[in-house]
Order: C-alpha cells, then structure tokens, then sequence
C-alpha cells in the first residue's frame, strides 16, 4: 500500500490533480478577496473616507495616463471596420446606414470595450505592478505600522478614479472612432461626409449613451479595484509581481466582459 | 511594564515559527532577539505591531504608538523624503487636525537634523545610499514620538561605519524618547551597543535569555555557537529553515 501511495504521488494524474487544486484554491481565493476588497471600498466611500487630492492625481494619471493609448486603439479598429464593410454596404445599396451602423457598433459595444481592453493594459497592469511591488518591499506593512488603511490610501481613490474618468475616456475614445469610420468610409468606400454624419445622427440613441457611460464606470471601478486585489496578494519577489499583474489583467478582461454580457442582458433583452 | 509577551504561539501553514515563547520588555529598556535565520525573530515584531495574529497567546503593550524600522527601510518610493516623514502626519486625523503645514515642516526638519540628514527634503528614496534610506526610515518612524520602537534587522547590509552610525541613533531615540525598543539583529556589535537583554530563539523557543555582557562572554551552548559562529553546536541552520 504505501509503495502504491508512492508510487501514485509520482504519477501524472496525482500532479495534473495537485495543479488543478492550487488553481482551484487561488481562483476562489483571488475572487473572494474581491468579494470582501469591494465591500470594503463601498463601506469606506459610503462613510465618506474619500481624500480628494488623491482622487484628482488617480484621475488624471487615469485618464491622460492612458488616452493616447486608448485613442489609437479604438481609432484604429473603427477603421478597420469601416474599411471591411463601407465597401460591401456601398455595393448593396446602403451608404445611407454606414454611419448608423458606425455608430450603434461603437456606442453599444466598441467604444466601451476597446477603451477598457486599453485600460486594462495600461492603468491595471500599471497598479497591480505598483501595489505588488509595495507588498513585496513591506510598504504596505510600513502603511499599516503607521496606522494608515491600505484599502482607504490605496484602493479607494484608484476605484473612485476608474468609476469616474472611464467614461470620459470613453466619450474621447467613442468620438475618435466615429471620426476614424468617416474617414476610412470615405477612403475606402467614398462615402460622402454629409452622408455618414446624417446617418451617424440617426445611429445615436441617447439610451445607447447612457448605458456605455453607465457601463464604462463600472468597467473603471472594476478594473481598479482587481488590479488593486491581486497586487495586493502579491508574496516573494520579481515573480510576485509579475504573476499579480498577469493574473489582474486576466482577471479584468474575464471581470468586463461579464459586466458588459450583465449590462446588455438587463438594457437590451 | 511595556511590553509583555505571553505564551505565544504562531504557525505557517504546517510550519510552528514560535511555540509558547514568553518575555518582558521594561520601559525604556532596549531588547535584542537573536537566532537564525527563519527563527521566527521577524515574526515577534510583526506579532507585536499587529501586522500578524497570533494563534495563541497575549501580548500586551503599553499605550501609545508603535513604530517599525524595517529590514530594507520600506520606504515609499513614489514620494521623496519629506512626503514620506511627513505621511503619518499627513494622513492621519489626529495629527491633520493638529499640525499645520509648516509644523509639519519643522518637524521633518527636525527629525532628519536628529538622523544627521537635513537639506535632502526632496530627494527620492532611490537616490539615497542603503545607509541614508535606512536613517529617512528613523526619522518616519520617530514622526509620531512612538513609545516604542521594533527594528528589524536595522544594520543588516550596511557597512560597519552606517552600522555604528544606526546602533548609535538607537540609543540615542531611546534616551530621547523613553521609547521600549525591540532589536533582531544577527550583529554582535549591535547587541553590545544597545542592547540591555538579549533573547536567543531556536527551535521556536527562547533558549536563552540574558545579558549582552553574560551571552558573549558566558551565555549557553546556544549562545556560544553563535558568538563563535561555529557550524559545530546545538543549533542547525538548516532546520531552522
């Protein structure tokens, strides 16, 4: 029996097993960290622990950090778009509803999307790394020693700045995108500017607006707040940190798409 | 009394760090842990300062801060030097609603002249010597007048020069302060600057505890193979780890 039990701990299927319940145990662990940081930073905003000079450095690194960045992105893939079906729509006719379509595409889903697939690699790589690198080098036990809340200094602002700055991210991202459409729908297409600007007008619901800004906080906030979360459980050295800031740019993109998936199922089923 | 530890008992995971370890720190009075490495010297000072929990056991401190030098100074290092001195200030209710801007002032003014730093206001932490991040760390940890201090590992690194320049300061904020200190060290030249006690952990245990003068010239088999840093005694380092 116990040169059996030996032998099964060399086998493959006990390590595969083993690995699977390391993941397993840091998946749960990592979203239930989350669970209790959120609560945490909603309990913090809701006694009005807000430092609002951090708030305002968090906004502008958060929103001019990551601008040109989140422009060229959702600009270049707008024109893509465009180059792909202004053509086909032209030969079929419908010219009139390039802009439209432009601009449901990009207010609905594009914008939002892009802008935070952008912000995720810019700003949440960027604090998982930062807060990382403070747990591993005791900065944050040095917080604690001096009676000042990791969550409140740390988490809070960058959380408020995400809800906050993301949708004016957005606004930029969304209206560079519609101009990149135009442009390349003229380019690629002919499509003639007064033609796409009537249309983009008919392709503009106020509805549509309101959820991609409601949706880009909440895509800000969580980005934030995960990237935060798993620098925060950052342990050892270099590693540490480059697994914490992995792991949060992972956890963003799987976090905002099941936002995005929640938000369209409530606004638009 | 200052600080009182009692019965303390701490694990990681399967690993017991510290099992049922007692002692007494008077006011005023300075204390030296020593042992190998992974003895669980660190773990005392986190225990005392509430970074960790123990899993049994009572320590009792008398009232009044607690500050912490840490092993590699823990600066922050998106602020400079003011910023970091001045951070507990800063942020902190009471002292916000105490002190103003230019209190704050004078006082990171005076507490870099006490670490023999002054004019580096707005240097950043990467621009200083291990032996100068180590003193900006003196001078935030004593911003708050702590009535006690732990050091961690405070000379590890540095020279022999910025050693007796740290171990010199620690007496001095003692003396200044009246604050309780706690060293781990694994230097003996620090042990005999400063320290009044000394506790020697091995085995998650204290096995000894003593004077500077009685462990270096008497002491036990433990303490005897660490002044003679012989790899021939009681103690293994490697299972200590």
């Amino acid at each position: 029996m116990t040169s059996f039990a030996k032998l099964f701990k060399q086998s493959a299927t006990y390590n595969l097993g083993k690995l699977l319940a390391l993941q397993l145990e840091d998946f749960f662990e990592t979203l239930g960290e989350i669970g209790i940081r959120f609560w945490h930073v909603l309990r913090l905003i809701a006694r009005g622990k807000l430092n609002w000079r951090h708030i305002i450095e968090q906004c502008s690194r958060f929103a001019v950090d990551s601008l040109p960045i989140t422009l060229s992105i959702v600009g270049m893939t707008c024109i893509i778009i465009a180059m792909q079906v202004a053509p086909e729509m032209v030969k079929q006719g419908g010219e009139k509803y390039v802009g439209a379509l432009m601009a449901i595409t990009i207010t609905r889903e594009l914008g939002a999307i892009m802008s935070g697939f952008a912000i995720i690699s810019m700003i949440g790589s960027a604090y998982a790394s930062e807060v990382a690198t403070m747990r591993v080098t005791e900065q944050i036990d040095a917080l604690k020693v001096l009676k000042v809340d990791p969550i409140e200094y740390l988490f809070v602002p960058r959380v408020v700045a995400g809800f906050i700055m993301m949708p004016v991210v957005v606004i930029f991202s969304s209206t560079i995108g519609l101009i990149c459409g135009g442009v390349a729908s003229f380019l690629s297409a002919h499509v003639s500017k007064l033609n796409y600007i009537s249309s983009v007008w008919q392709g503009l619901f106020i509805k549509d607006i309101n959820v991609a800004l409601l949706k880009s906080s909440f895509f800000g906030a969580a980005i934030a707040l995960i990237s935060c979360v798993c620098g925060y459980l950052a342990y050892g050295g270099a590693k540490g940190v480059g697994l914490a800031t992995t792991k949060a740019v992972v956890w963003s993109f799987v976090a905002i798409a099941i936002i995005d998936y929640i938000i369209a199922a409530i606004f638009f089923f | 009394m200052s600080i009182e530890v009692k019965n303390l008992t701490k694990s990681f995971k399967d690993k017991t760090v510290l099992d049922n370890v007692s002692f007494k720190v008077d006011d005023g009075e300075i204390l030296a842990v020593v042992g190998l490495s992974g003895a669980g010297k660190s773990t005392i000072l986190k225990l005392i300062c509430g970074l960790t929990k123990p899993d049994s056991g009572e320590i009792i401190v008398s009232e009044g801060d607690i500050a912490m030098v840490f092993q590699y100074s823990a600066l922050f290092d998106s602020l400079n030097v003011y910023e970091n001195i001045a951070f507990a200030l800063k942020e902190r209710k009471e002292f916000k609603k105490k002190y103003s801007e230019d209190q704050i002032k004078e006082i990171v003014a005076k507490n870099l002249k006490t670490v023999g730093l002054e004019g580096i206001e707005n240097k950043m932490p990467h621009e200083l010597s291990g032996g100068m991040q180590k003193r900006v760390s003196f001078a935030r940890a004593i911003v708050t007048n702590p009535s006690t201090i732990l050091y961690d590992e405070a000379t590890a690194g540095l020279d022999p020069v910025s050693s007796t320049i740290i171990e010199d300061y620690i007496v001095r904020l003692r003396n200044e302060l009246n604050a309780t200190s706690i060293i781990v060290t694994h230097q003996l030249s620090t042990i005999k600057r400063c320290a009044d006690k000394v506790i020697m952990l091995y085995n998650e245990k204290i096995v000894y505890q003593g004077t500077p003068q009685d462990m270096i010239e008497g002491g036990n088999e433990y303490t005897r193979q660490f002044v003679t840093a012989s790899i021939e005694g009681p103690m293994k380092a490697a299972s200590s780890d």
